[in-house]
């Protein structure tokens, strides 16, 4: 274990290839890790130990946990998998007809959802027998790839290329409760969604990200942004301050991209893979890292503003 | 015998008897007939001497009746005169003799009494009648005239006179006041109607037609006394009133005079009026001194006046206007609105708004503005010596621009002369703005309000200013970054394949200057293979860019991987970004053909036209290049250029069996920019950029499968 105070401790035994993303527990500090060397880690970002790695057919592109003993994997072989940490296996939930991009477990509708690039994104019961025609709740056309998708409470963003962004209710997805444009003029990198449920952040190719809202109306209203955390391509991590548009904090530059960020269930510690992520081509780049540091308060607290907040 | 007549009368009657009785004797008259004829002898004589005696009586009685009456009346007259009688009546003194005589003397003294009383009765007669032809006067005519008044008889008495006498004296006085008042009043009239101007007759007439006559009576009556009375008061009001009127006048003149230092000639015509300005009423006597006509003539030289005022006032507020203009023009103020000023003028022009006060406003504005002016003074000298250093810099740029700079020609030495004193003012420039900035800030902190330079906040200028020239320094920088990397590659390329000239145009902004002033003129775009060899003008980029020259468009994509040249003209953010994140898409690595960077997903198999295509190319470039061209576009047409799955003429396809992926070998066209082969190749529309992850799956499918061509 490398102590590096400045960027973090890096986590021993990182994949061999570059990592598409990573994420922590609701219930621990268990970190999961999908990358391109086909195979999907489980750590403990505390003690700084694999727990199990799991190959799959393809490059996995994207991991979520169910619970701590197990999670879902969305891989370049079109499939999705369910993976028990704990008996070590995992099984085919289901297929894409294309590469499956993201992966997403819903506690809200108890089901996962996927977005692919064949244009669809899949609902699955996860506790459904073994293979697609069992588990597929249903299959919802989207005017694009489906390049990222975020819940939260029943609502589910996707932003495919093409810059559309599809909102759904989970409780009826017989179509998009919104369809949007994203209002960047670059390609949508990820979204994600605010965890007090009233809106989104949209990020883009262009390094910019944007703040939106389910509640058009709300919009109008103040609004809390909250604080949040951006990693590039330049290798930094921004926190920033939503409501006054100011960057409150960057962490030292990471060896290279920025592929992923998470934060731990308690906000006490941000996971960051410094692995790149191809934005220009294949080029001889920096080992893929995964670093896992604490986050001080005071980093990510909103510095207080002279007049008052609107309120939220 | 004259004896007693009634003796004789005795005689006579009884000589008579005798006789008679002869007769009868001889008559033979009976006794009784002599008796009856005897008595009534008797009887007719006794009824003789009762008449007589009646007669006598009568007679008497009136004697005594005209001396009581000529009494009575004397006491009358006496009584009714308030005098005694000349002589004591009888009725004291008894020693009058016989009523005749008495009667003798009464009435001498009754006709005295009454000549005098006739006399006294003219007397009164005549006062009255005087007096009632006063009164008549006094009365006035049309009135009641009152009858005659009575004489009355009982009292025609002195004293009585006297007082008739006293109030006709009275009346004669009054008579004689009225007149004078009158008279009086009528001249006062006529002295106002002098002065006011008015005819006097027709006022009178107006008032009194009567008065006006002068043949006839003047009425004296109170009527006539009080509507005199009434009509010098009304005249007087009137006088008055146009007195004031003109005292007003005269005051407005002398302040108009005043304010417009009106010369003493023009004054002199009213110096008569003006010398009447404190002048009270009964001083003004001159005639027609306030008649209408005269009132008027003031007036209309006051409202000329008034004009000429306004008019002055209003070139007055034009000039102190255009004043205020100067002032704020010439110190890059924002002037005061045009709108408010024009309605102002036209205020002042219809009266409605005092131009004084206008004037006065002005005044203060200018003196704030002037002061404004003088606290600006010192930032507007180094504003403007920051604005010719602008102007200077720009003027370098574009000589920098100029090939033909070192070229010698009239002026040259000039121009370098220019451009030498130019570039040390243009290293000045960032400590000259800084120290603006910093003044323009203190200033505004004292001040409390922004510097405004032409509506524009100074610091924003300053700002946007900076902005610019970070943006130019970025491209400046990315510019000689690219070059250095062109010139590696080059000379890697060189060393490895020989070498290949194609110029590259750096793809600079319109704002940045160029970094290669040779090149400039030679703008070429990368040709897709075409190799051209060209000849870059001797300069010390020259080497680098021969050396550019010969790497393979195939290869260009890389040299820009780093270099941002294109985003100049983009969106001034963009640059702010880190320049790796919007990479166009990257060229694959040599060892791989064709573009599947750049491709999506895998699909099917490519069409043998679109690989001959792509063949075609690629034997242009060296093989391990080709197409990776990309870089230079315009991030837009970029993402244009990519293809659709459809179109993409190969892929990755889709492995048969979900262990193994194959990759057919793959020309698919590349999305070629600027190069024309890109017509060649299917685009069938849509715009669709692909993600990181897809090209790098794409890019790592390709590796793992062997390449055939």
């Amino acid at each position: 274990m490398t102590l590096v105070p400045s960027i973090g401790r890096e986590l021993s035994n990182p994949p061999s290839d570059g990592i598409s993303n990573l994420r922590f527990s609701n219930s621990s500090d268990h970190l999961v890790v999908s990358s391109w060397d086909k195979s999907v880690r489980l750590y403990d970002a505390n003690a700084d130990s694999m727990r199990g790695e799991f190959k799959h057919g393809g490059a996995v592109l994207d991991c979520c946990f169910h619970d701590d003993s197990s999670g879902f994997s969305a891989s370049a072989d079109h499939k999705v998998r369910r993976i028990d940490f704990n008996a070590g296996k995992e099984d085919i939930l289901g297929m894409h007809d294309e590469p499956v991009r993201c992966v997403e477990y819903s506690y809200a509708a108890g089901q996962v959802i996927t977005g692919s690039w064949d244009r669809t994104i899949k609902c699955w019961d996860p506790r459904a027998a073994s293979g697609p025609e069992r588990s597929q709740i249903g299959t919802y056309k989207q005017p694009e790839r489906v390049n990222s998708l975020s819940l939260v409470g029943n609502h589910l963003v996707v932003a495919t290329a093409g810059r559309h962004v599809n909102i759904y209710d989970l409780r009826n997805m017989s179509q998009p409760e919104q369809r949007r444009e994203s209002s960047l003029k670059y390609q949508t990198r990820c979204v994600r969604c605010y965890p007090n449920g009233t809106g989104y952040a949209l990020s883009s190719v262009e390094g910019r990200v944007s703040m939106e809202f389910f509640d058009l109306s709300e919009a109008a209203q103040a609004k809390n942004y909250g604080t949040f955390a951006t990693g590039g391509c330049d290798g930094f991590v921004n926190v920033w301050d939503g409501n006054n548009k100011k960057r409150l904090y960057q962490y030292s530059k990471y060896p290279t991209s920025i592929a992923a960020l998470s934060f731990s269930r308690d906000g006490g510690l941000l996971a960051i893979a410094s692995s790149y992520t191809f934005e220009e081509g294949d080029k001889p780049h920096e080992p893929d890292a995964i670093f896992v540091r604490n986050v001080n308060e005071i980093e990510v607290k909103p510095k207080p503003k002279v007049y008052p907040n609107p309120p939220a | 015998m004259a004896k007693d007549p009634i003796l004789q009368v005795e005689t006579t009657c009884g000589s008579l008897l005798y006789e008679l009785q002869i007769i009868w004797d001889e008559v033979g008259e009976t006794e009784t007939d002599r008796d009856k004829m005897l008595l009534e002898l008797e009887r007719e004589c006794l009824e003789v001497y009762r008449r007589k005696v009646d007669h006598a009586n009568r007679c008497r009685a009136q004697l005594r009746q005209a001396i009581a009456d000529a009494e009575a009346e004397l006491a009358a007259i006496c009584s009714a005169m308030g005098e005694r009688p000349v002589h004591n009546t009888r009725q004291s003194d008894q020693s009058v003799g016989s009523l005749k005589q008495e009667l003798g003397t009464i009435l001498p003294e009754l006709e005295e009494m009454q000549k005098r009383k006739t006399e006294r009765r003219n007397q009164f007669l005549f006062v009255l009648e005087e007096i009632e032809n006063i009164t008549n006067d006094i009365k006035g005519q049309g009135q009641l005239v009152l009858p005659k008044p009575p004489i009355h008889e009982t009292d025609l008495s002195m004293r009585k006179l006297e007082e008739l006498h006293c109030h006709l004296q009275a009346l004669q006085k009054e008579k004689s006041d009225r007149v004078e008042t009158i008279r009086k009043h009528l001249c006062t009239l006529y002295s106002h109607c002098s002065v006011l101007g008015m005819d006097f007759n027709e006022v009178v007439s107006q008032f009194n037609p009567t008065l006006t006559d002068p043949e006839g009576p003047r009425s004296l009556s109170d009527h006539t006394i009080d509507t005199l009375d009434a009509a010098v008061q009304k005249l007087r009001e009137v006088k008055i009133q146009r007195m004031q009127k003109l005292q007003d006048l005269a005051t407005t003149m002398l302040e108009l005079w005043n304010l417009m230092d009106t010369p003493i000639e023009e004054q002199q015509e009213y110096q008569h009026i003006t010398c009447n300005i404190a002048a009270s009423e009964h001083e003004i006597t001159q005639a027609n001194s306030l008649s209408e006509d005269f009132i008027k003539y003031v007036e209309a030289e006051v409202v000329r006046l008034g004009e000429v005022k306004a008019s002055k006032m209003k070139e007055l507020v034009m000039k102190k206007r255009s004043e205020l203009e100067e002032i704020c023009r010439k110190t890059h103020m924002l002037p005061v609105s045009d709108s408010a000023m024009d309605q102002t003028i036209v205020a002042i022009e219809s009266g409605i708004v005092d131009a004084t006060l206008v004037l006065e406003h002005l005044e203060q504005h200018i003196s704030k503005v002037k002061e404004e002016a003088l606290s600006r003074k010192e930032i507007l000298e180094k504003v403007e010596k920051w604005l010719s250093a602008c102007d200077e810099e720009s003027w370098l740029e574009e000589y920098n621009r100029d090939d033909n700079r070192y070229n010698a020609g009239r002026g040259a030495h000039l121009t370098l002369k220019r451009a030498e004193k130019a570039r040390n003012l243009v290293n000045k420039l960032p400590v000259m703005v800084e120290a603006l900035a910093s003044k323009t800030i203190v200033w505004e902190q004292e001040k409390g309000i922004e510097f405004l330079y032409d509506g524009i906040r100074l610091l924003s200028m300053l700002e946007e200013y900076n902005l610019l020239r970070q943006e130019r320094e970025e491209e400046h920088r990315r510019q000689r970054d690219h070059k250095k990397l062109q010139g590696q590659l080059i000379a890697e390329q060189e060393a490895l394949y020989g070498s290949k000239p194609s110029p590259s145009k750096p793809l600079g902004g319109k704002k940045a200057p160029r970094m290669s002033t040779g090149s400039a003129a030679t703008n070429r775009r990368l040709s897709l293979g075409a190799g051209t060899h060209q000849t870059p003008k001797p300069n010390k980029k020259a080497d680098q860019r021969q050396a550019e020259g010969a790497l393979s468009t195939g290869r260009r994509g890389l040299d820009v991987a780093g270099l941002p040249s294109r985003k100049q003209s983009m969106n001034p953010c963009e640059q702010l970004q880190s320049p790796l994140v919007r990479k166009p898409f990257s060229p694959i690595s040599t060892t791989v053909v064709a573009s599947k960077a750049n491709i999506a997903t895998p699909q099917q198999l490519v069409p043998s036209s679109k690989s001959n295509a792509v063949n075609e190319i690629s034997s242009f470039a060296t093989p391990v290049k080709n197409n990776n061209i990309i870089k230079n576009l315009e991030e837009e047409k970029i993402m244009m250029m990519m293809q659709t799955p459809k179109n993409v003429a190969a892929m990755i396809p889709i492995p048969s069996t979900p262990a193994t992926i194959s990759v057919p070998m793959q020309t698919a066209p590349t999305p070629l920019n600027n190069n024309n082969n890109a017509r060649f190749l299917p685009e069938k529309a849509e715009v669709i950029e692909y993600s990181f992850e897809e090209r790098r799956l794409a890019f790592m499918l390709q590796s793992e499968s062997p390449i055939h061509v």
